[in-house]
């Protein structure tokens, strides 16, 4: 198993268990967590495919992901605290109903 | 070589940690180690800037603010899961997680990978920065006008709810 492989598949295995804690948990700060793995783990295999075919672009693509992330990052975690603030609770299910 | 592969599953340990913690602060942590086993890889993977950058602003930036927003939320409160309101969601989301993850090993199993051959272009600071003014120039003014929305938008979202309202942090408790 090359270097390139093994990479590409740890990449794999973080977005599945990132894909597991998106779906499965109801923590929304949890959730976001799972979801920054899967942006990483897009990243790492960018980053991988790069390297094994001698292109530069791989790299860019991944540090735009990485500018995309932080901007994310901000983004969720404004929206989890404001409804934190109006419902107190901390569970995905209450912003179901994205009324007030 | 054995480095790559002890990194990979440090990660892969660190990912789960992430997923399978009670508390939100020890999945912070485990993704603190996650992402710091991910810059390991890219240093091994020749792309300096991008681990140095990924280092500082995830582990550092991002990082930080996650911290900050998990103790502002959930200091001295035990965090039960509440009851599901869809029955059977967990398995079912469980079941078609799996069901990606296997998808992407068969993609994964027919794609041909030569080996690593000699060394290419090194992600410097140099090299990533003329790619990005050179041809990638539309998707650095592209990140720009996001990171300045992004400020925008967490303005919009936490502005106060009504006038009469002060803005100050902390006022409304």
């Amino acid at each position: 198993m090359t270097a390139t492989t093994w990479t590409v598949a740890v990449a794999v295995a973080i977005f599945a268990v990132g894909a597991i804690g998106v779906l499965t948990r109801r923590n929304p700060l949890i959730m976001f967590m799972a979801a920054e793995m899967m942006w990483n783990a897009a990243a790492l295999a960018f980053v991988a495919f790069a390297r094994q075919h001698h292109a530069l672009s791989g790299q860019v693509m991944a540090f735009l992901i990485i500018a995309t992330a932080a901007a994310e990052v901000g983004i969720g975690l404004a929206l989890i605290v404001s409804v934190y603030h109006r419902r107190h609770r901390l569970n995905i299910d209450e912003i179901s109903r994205l009324k007030g | 070589m054995w480095g790559v592969y002890l990194v990979g599953i440090i990660a892969v340990l660190a990912a789960v940690g992430v997923v399978a913690a009670r508390q939100p602060v020890h999945s912070a942590i485990s993704l603190i180690l996650n992402i710091l086993a991910l810059a390991l890889l890219y240093l091994m993977l020749s792309a300096e800037f991008l681990a140095a950058a990924q280092v500082i602003v995830y582990a550092g930036a991002i990082m930080v603010l996650f911290l900050f927003v998990v103790t502002l939320l959930t200091a001295g409160k035990e965090e039960q899961e509440a009851p599901e309101i869809l029955s059977g969601q967990r398995w079912w989301a469980g079941g078609l997680s799996v069901a990606i993850g296997l998808v992407l090993v068969l993609i994964l199993a027919q794609t041909p990978s030569s080996g690593l051959g000699p060394a290419g272009p090194v992600g410097t600071l140099n090299a990533l920065g003329a790619a990005l003014w050179g041809r990638g120039f539309p998707y650095l003014l592209a990140v720009a006008m996001m990171l300045l929305t992004a400020a925008l938008g967490v303005l919009v979202l936490n502005r106060p709810e009504r006038p009469s309202r002060s803005s100050e942090p902390g006022s409304e408790r």
